[in-house]
């Protein structure tokens, strides 16, 4: 049963995209409540970069599903993304940091208006 | 297979109900946090739910072994990343939920896209985090959980944010279950890409004896494709005169690795694309550069913060990492 590079071009089961679409969801999801619940700057990034993780799983399935490589060649652009959003967000926590010499979220709450 | 539902929504729900106990068990909290009870609880609900999966389905088309095992350690992994105190071992454990998904990327037929999310996440972008997360630690080294700080071992309305999260996977998983089964047929690979590529043709026809030395294909691209669906390739003899090729046992041996296909693609269909990426990556790190530049002023709570950090190394005779004035940069 275990897919190998050989079988590649059989057809995907729809269970088994389903498989792998469920796991997307839940890892989207436990990004979701680490960036909810985390009061830490970096690990709120970090857990932008796991729903970004899920969003790719999800990609990949798809795209080995109705065979064609648009999907695969869509998470390049998706890493793209994320390697912009890690230089600015963290040149930016470094700033934060400087100014409060902490990475509590909340030490930004004047910050809501 | 039969068209009855995947998984029963009540058996779903329940694993999502599971997965979220467990969730909430291991947020870190003001007294000492359940990791193991959490984790054991969210991988029971994970598991129940791939068991309705594989009964509601009777046994067909389920994935392989290894699937299973890349989601487990790719999902604790992550449920690792959102619960530990201490962000370095986040971000470790970050990577492993990395290396998970670069395995499922594998058993997906994408080993181009496993390589790049390897070289790509877990050697540069990771890095760069360890890197600000050592840069901007606050000191204290004791313990696992006694040197972290406050803000770390303390998460913020963890019951709310985990309920609106998993009520989130529910109903994207009921959707799922529904839309699953509604997807279009999958069109399956005809292989005329290899049109794409000359040199191998050539030479498989060559090798086949089909071609002499001095002969050249006739129709490529685009051209090629149609006349290669219909099962014929077109080769123009040294005299000018073309004739066509049959699509025979020469032709099974082409077939375009992943790494090309995902080229072809990347460059035929998406050609600006990949242009404006980039132009994105360059104004991030321009701006990346910049922002680390600029000089900032500390909080007045900031500067009594680092200063009462200073004396109290200077009482325990410790050199200090760097204090007030180091801060801002150079310029």
């Amino acid at each position: 049963m275990i897919t190998t590079i050989a079988d590649a071009v059989a057809p995907l089961s729809g269970v088994t995209l389903f498989h792998y679409l469920f796991v997307a969801c839940a890892m989207f999801v436990l990004g979701l409540v680490g960036f909810l619940t985390r009061r830490n700057l970096i690990i709120m990034f970090l857990c932008t970069e796991l729903m970004f993780q899920a969003a790719g799983i999800a990609l990949i399935a798809f795209s080995r599903f109705h065979m064609n490589h648009t999907g695969e060649t869509f998470v390049i652009f998706v890493l793209t993304v994320a390697a912009a959003e890690a230089a600015l967000a963290l040149a930016l926590v470094v700033l934060l940091f400087r100014r409060k010499e902490t990475l509590d979220a909340s030490a930004w709450t004047s910050m809501k208006g | 297979m039969p068209e009855t539902a995947l998984i029963s929504p009540a058996l779903l729900y329940v694993a999502c109900a599971l997965g979220a106990l467990g969730v909430v068990l291991a947020m870190p909290r003001r007294q000492a946090a359940a990791y193991v009870i959490g984790a054991a609880v969210a991988a029971g609900g994970f598991a129940l739910a791939m068991v309705g999966l594989a009964k509601g389905a009777g046994g067909e088309g389920l994935p392989g072994p290894l699937f299973y095992v890349f989601a487990l350690v790719g999902l604790g992994g992550s449920l690792r990343v959102i619960t530990h105190p201490r962000p370095i071992y986040s971000a470790l454990y970050f990577i492993l939920t990395i290396i998970a998904s670069a395995g499922m990327y594998v058993l997906l037929a994408a080993e181009f896209m496993a390589f790049a999310l390897i070289i790509v996440y877990a050697g540069a972008i990771l890095i760069t985090y360890m890197f600000v997360i050592m840069l901007a630690s606050e000191g204290a080294t004791e313990s696992a959980t006694e040197g972290a700080t406050e803000y770390d071992r303390v998460s913020r309305e963890p019951v709310v944010a985990t309920l609106a999260g998993f009520v989130l996977l529910a109903a994207l998983s009921t959707m799922l279950v529904g839309g699953v089964r509604q997807l279009p047929a999958q069109n399956s690979a005809s292989g005329s890409e290899v049109m794409l590529m000359t040199g191998r043709t050539e030479s498989a026809l060559k090798a086949a004896g089909l071609m002499k030395e001095g002969e050249k294909l006739g129709a490529i691209g685009e051209q090629g494709k149609d006349l290669f669906e219909k099962g014929f390739v077109k080769v123009v003899g040294v005299d000018g005169v073309a004739r066509d090729v049959p699509r025979g046992a020469w032709a099974g041996a082409l077939r375009l690795t992943n790494t090309e296909s995902i080229g072809f693609n990347l460059m035929e269909a998406n050609p600006g694309a990949i242009e404006i990426a980039g132009v994105i990556l360059l104004m991030a790190m321009l701006g990346a550069v910049i922002l680390a530049r600029k000089k900032v002023e500390m909080d007045d709570t900031a500067k009594a913060l680092a200063s009462r950090r200073a004396a109290d190394d200077d009482e325990l005779g410790i050199d200090g990492p760097f204090v007030a004035p180091a801060v801002g940069g150079n310029q």
